[in-house]
């Protein structure tokens, strides 16, 4: 019985990590039937590994050009970025993946201070991005940029009355302000961006005071401001632009009318300028596939791939050369914040705690 | 003698008491004993005590020359050649007639099995209901599949708890007599355990009477006769 | 001579090893309980831990009253009475289970948010501008509504074979003694369907603990927002694993108080032949009102939410890749039914094992094998990477005698993704297969024994055709749990492996909630399915 049972046990574990070899590399089967026939290319393998909290189904796309384009197979693993970085750490220097892929800066600095990233650099990710979007030490590119602004309601607001992020404090806003909950990470990092720039106290006052004019409690995504607007709850919103690209452009047309009704504003452009956050990449310490993992690097960050970035996901690119998209450019140019990036990673627990502090929910 | 129990303890998990106390006696082959008490007396812990299904803190059972258990040995129910007709039965409910007797004769070859279910059928005088199923049944008729399922391996000791209980009064008069027949005919040695004194002296050869699982009286049923029946007895 | 009755037994040694095993990844998390305290957690606790504990303990006990309220309700109009349509609610009261918790608040938050189709369709047709806090359920009473509704089945399921199966002998003499039906329902139903009713809502409460994505999108904080804080804010596992660690401590004290509780009041039932309830005919009026209830409660659970998912569906057909969702299909099917039979097969093993042998303290052993259902699936994930990592490493010098060239092999493999759902949702399994052993009692087993059936033979051939119910009903609550899961499933996977679970949250953590419709809607229709062919084959099968 005891045989029976620990046979039935093993054989099944063996089918299973059999089963998951295949799903999870078929790469592997591809690439050596790639290099018989080919026995004069480089012997490193042909695919890259990929962490990623991008959820996104135009990076699918991407990816499958890359590997039209090279032949090296983009094998993902989607999750959330504080997840996927615990388990590169807790892999060790056994990790297979290459990249750690995520929506928000702080999660790349953050990366790099676990000491979980390594450098890497090359000529042409250099033209491509511009240094205020690299690390310091070349561990980290950013991919793409989104701005945190103000949206209004066209009706009740008139965008000579906005000015800055700090303006919404003052009494006039008093029951008009909609954000989102204190648990999201671009609250934090725009706080974040705040410490670095006004000093915790500065930065503390504004929570306070963003707390103090809110028209209800925080709930809901980006996208419920918006609708909160359209609702008569508050007049203005602090949201990313991404989101409300995506809402003039839902497939349900009662949120595109909503959207229509609404208009952004880049704030703090007499001062100290809009923030924007940054969707990047880090090189993973122990990556077996380093070379593959730059040149991933560089087909994201080239014009093709960050015009795809503009045009399908409303994303600002940070390659200097690519233009954003027609509606990007529509809300117009601004002036971004002038601050070293990784800050924001830096001061992400201050602000989380100066969120506790003030009761922002 | 043929089985020979003695000294044997027993006692819950949970209680420090003795459900049974030092109980002992020895039994000739054939002989049908009954096992008289009162509910809560220990005469149900004495058959699962016998059959296996309960582990006694002290004592030996011997049946023959076979030790089932005592101080050093512990012979699991399956492996002890006795019968037991549960009280209400346990009938497998998923299996007919013929498949409920047959469960305990998976070591004779298909004839032989084939051979014996008939036998039984016959001696329980249920020809004919092969194919039933336990729910098609009468509460009597549930009762002697179960004496026949327990009778088919030839058991070298059958025990019964409580095997009228669930059967109607009129039903028990006949059956006490069938079953006693049945017994007779298949010569085998016997336990049954009740709480009715007119069961015992219809049935048996010889009656054990326990109160708080220590042996108050042994001896045959007419010697038992026009002993003062204490009132909690015959409840 | 307590060893001479338990050696060689080979149930004691695999489920010991079962036992062990589910619980060494808990072991990782528990022991974190010891890590001092550090400034993050004094931050916490001086700030906010009070009322997300406050919040988490409102929402575990209104969801709880509900689920009972409703789940119960429910299970005794089915089991006691026959009114119209109630062949077809028996079973489809339990389909508000396929819908994952967090698609349902998307959803509803979906149709009564300001474009949702209940407020644009009173502005546009009819030019009534409501008030929209009116309409609000993103608030702590929105998320008890949300729970409640996708959260009852357990409930409902659980007491409902209860009530049909053991009720009949007490409530028919409840009735000879003159008892109305309502103090039948408040002094014998309620009473004696106690065990069920906290065996399905401690389901419910489970279920709610370890939630996180309704609460997150709701911007409610409970006590699973102060853990993912501290891990995703402040960068300190250590701190959120000790969190989830207390969470489990507490869990454990519950665990022990319901034993005692439950270990003083157990009804047995002596009869092993149970009895089905005789169903009374409900006419006019009060079938007509039973009808409307069930109706009502399936409305707003099932067939509300699932409309809303299927306009979405049409509205944004053919905009998302379809190529690939047959692998999706593929992949949620075989990674849930696999897991699901692992577990019931160890069930079935663990609830032999704690019904052959005798002692108080070996049955509450398979109880901790709960644990993994009480936080949040996440912190589970980080317990199962290390060990697996662990496991990997040792096991390296083995890989190289194979001749794999990797370090990593087991947790690359989709053997860890397995084992982490076997960890988490053991205890659902158990809990069906365990109610099956309690049903069928001893007496079967030991007769077969008696007759001279082995342990293995008995069970085999009397124990488990006996079980079918039991076997089918833990499979398919499972496998519906798994179809759904989220966060194990994320972190876990190995590369390029989706399910429909981590389609339908890709688009909805990123407010595509109308993209998400058809991976949900391919969700919930597996999951139907499952659960009607669960329903036709115990429906079919003799009892």
């Amino acid at each position: 019985m005891r045989k029976i049972i620990s046979l039935l046990m093993m054989s099944l574990l063996l089918i299973l990590a059999a089963c998951g070899n295949e799903t999870s590399e078929p790469a592997k089967t591809n690439s050596t039937t790639k290099k018989e026939e080919t026995v004069t290319e480089s012997t490193e393998s042909k695919e890259v590994n990929l962490y990623t909290s991008r959820h996104y189904d135009v990076d699918d796309e991407l990816y499958a050009n890359f590997e039209k384009e090279t032949g090296i197979k983009v094998n993902v693993i989607k999750g959330e970025a504080d997840e996927l970085l615990e388990r590169i750490k807790r892999e060790g220097d056994a990790t297979q993946a290459d990249l750690l892929y995520t929506a928000d800066v702080g999660r790349l600095s953050r990366a790099k201070e676990e000491g979980v990233l390594q450098s890497g650099s090359s000529e042409l990710l250099d033209k491509q991005i511009p240094k205020k979007f690299q690390d310091n030490d070349q561990m980290w590119y950013g991919l793409t940029k989104r701005a945190r602004v103000i949206i209004y309601n066209k009706d009740k607001v008139k965008p000579e009355e906005l000015s800055t992020y700090e303006a919404l404090t003052e009494d006039k806003w008093k029951g008009r302000v909609l954000i989102r909950s204190s648990e999201n990470v671009y609250n934090q990092s725009l706080l974040a961006s705040f410490i670095d720039i006004n000093g915790e106290e500065k930065a503390k006052e504004w929570a306070e005071g963003i707390v103090a004019n809110l028209a209800r409690n925080p709930e809901g995504g980006d996208r419920d401001q918006a609708k909160a607007i359209a609702a008569g709850i508050g007049d203005v919103a602090i949201m990313n632009t991404y989101y409300y690209g995506q809402m003039l452009n839902s497939e349900d047309p009662e949120e595109v009318k909503v959207a229509e009704g609404l208009s952004v504003f880049f704030p703090n452009q007499e001062t100290t300028g809009t923030h924007v956050n940054i969707s990047g990449a880090g090189i993973v310490k122990h990556s077996k596939n380093k070379d593959n993992a730059i040149k991933l690097l560089e087909f994201l960050s080239a014009p093709e791939a960050q015009g795809t970035f503009a045009t399908a996901n409303f994303e600002y690119p940070v390659n200097p050369d690519v233009e954003p998209s027609d509606l990007l450019k529509s809300w117009g140019n601004f002036k971004e914040q002038d601050i070293q990036l990784s800050v924001l990673g830096d001061n992400n627990t201050k602000s989380i705690m100066i969120f506790n502090e003030v009761g922002w929910k | 003698m043929f089985i020979a129990i003695e000294n044997v303890c027993f006692s819950y998990s949970n209680s420090k008491e003795n459900a049974i106390d030092e109980f002992s006696m020895t039994i000739e082959k054939g002989e049908v004993i009954s096992i008289l008490g009162r509910s809560g007396s220990g005469k149900s812990s004495i058959l699962r005590i016998l059959a296996g299904l309960e582990l006694p803190t002290k004592g030996t059972f011997t049946i023959g020359d076979n030790v089932l258990f005592s101080s050093n040995i512990f012979v699991h129910p399956e492996k002890r050649g006795i019968g037991l007709v549960f009280q209400d039965y346990a009938l497998f409910p998923h299996m007919t007639v013929t498949e409920n007797i047959r469960f305990g004769l998976f070591r004779l070859s298909k004839k032989e099995k084939e051979k014996r279910i008939k036998e039984v059928l016959e001696l329980v005088e249920l020809t004919g209901f092969e194919k039933r199923y336990p729910y098609q049944l009468s509460g009597g008729q549930q009762q002697r599949v179960a004496l026949a399922r327990a009778l088919a391996p030839k058991p070298n000791l059958l025990l019964l708890d409580e095997p009228f209980s669930n059967l109607d009064a009129e039903l028990q008069y006949k059956i006490r007599k069938d079953l006693r027949d049945i017994l007779k005919k298949a010569n085998i040695t016997s336990i049954f355990v009740t709480h009715d004194e007119n069961d015992a002296h219809a049935l048996a050869d010889r009656i054990v009477k326990i109160d708080k699982g220590k042996i108050v009286k042994v001896g045959r049923p007419c010697d038992m006769l026009g002993m003062p029946i204490k009132q909690e007895v015959m409840q | 001579m307590k060893r001479l009755m338990i050696n060689v037994n080979s149930w004691t040694i695999s489920a010991s090893c079962i036992i062990i095993l589910l619980f060494l990844p808990n072991i990782t998390i528990l022991k974190g309980i010891f890590v001092p305290s550090n400034e993050n957690w004094e931050h916490l606790k001086k700030f906010v831990l009070q009322n997300y504990i406050q919040t988490s303990v409102i929402l575990v006990v209104f969801t709880a009253i509900f689920s009972i309220v409703i789940g119960l309700s429910l299970a005794w109009l089915i089991a006691q009475y026959q009114f119209p349509l109630r062949n077809f609610f028996k079973w489809a009261l339990i389909l508000p289970l396929a819908i994952p918790p967090f698609i349902g608040a998307y959803t509803y938050h979906g149709i009564v948010n300001y474009t949702g189709v209940i407020q644009k369709t009173l502005r546009n047709e009819f030019n009534i501008t409501v008030n929209p806090s009116f309409f609000d359920i993103m608030n702590i009473p929105g998320a008890i509504f949300i729970y409640t509704l996708f959260l009852y089945p357990y409930v409902y399921t659980i007491t409902r074979i209860f009530l049909s199966n053991q009720s009949a002998s007490l409530i028919e003499s409840a009735k000879i003694l003159g008892k109305g039906p309502w103090q039948i329902f408040f002094q014998i139903v309620i009473p004696i369907s106690r065990v069920a009713i906290i065996g399905g809502s401690s389901l419910v409460i489970l279920e709610v603990l370890n939630d996180y994505g309704v609460v997150k999108y709701f911007g409610i904080q409970t006590f699973s927002t102060a853990i993912f804080q501290t891990w995703f804010g402040f960068g300190d596992i250590e701190t959120s694993i000790k969190l989830a660690a207390s969470l489990m401590g507490f869990v454990i004290l519950i665990l022990v108080f319901e034993k005692l509780f439950r270990g003083k009041k157990q009804f047995s039932f002596a009869s092993t032949k149970v009895k089905p309830l005789p169903l009374i005919r409900l006419v006019g009026l009060k079938a007509l009102f039973a009808t409307s209830y069930v109706l009502i409660i399936f409305c707003f659970a099932f067939l509300i939410p699932v409309a809303q998912l299927v306009s979405w569906f049409i509205l944004t057909f053919g905009k998302i890749p379809m190529d690939e969702f047959f692998q999706h299909i593929k992949n949620s099917v075989f990674v849930a039914g696999v897991s699901a039979a692992i577990i019931i097969f160890c069930a079935l093993i663990i609830g032999n094992f704690s019904r052959i042998v005798k002692g108080r303290y070996v049955k509450i052993l398979p109880k901790i094998t709960v644990l993994g259902y009480s936080i949040p699936g996440a912190v589970i994930a980080v317990a199962v990477v290390t060990t697996f990592i662990t496991l990997d490493r040792f096991l390296t010098p083995l890989y190289a005698v194979m001749g794999i060239d990797s370090k990593l092999v087991l947790s690359v493999s989709i053997v860890m993704l397995i084992t982490a759902y076997i960890i988490r949702f053991f205890a659902i399994g158990y809990n069906a297969i365990e109610s099956g052993y309690d049903k069928i009692g001893t007496d079967f087993s030991h007769a077969s024994r008696i007759l001279g059936a082995g342990l293995m033979r008995t069970f085999v051939k009397v124990d488990l055709p006996m079980m079918k119910g039991a076997i089918i009903s833990g499979f398919i609550l499972v496998f519906i749990d798994i179809m759904k899961e989220i966060p194990l499933t994320l972190i876990l996977r190995p590369f390029n492996f989706d399910t429909l679970a981590t389609k339908a949250f890709q688009y909805a953590s990123d407010e595509r909630i109308m993209e998400a419709s058809q991976a949900s809607l391919f969700i919930i229709t597996i999951s139907a399915i499952a659960i009607f062919v669960f329903h036709y084959l115990l429906e079919k099968g003799p009892k």
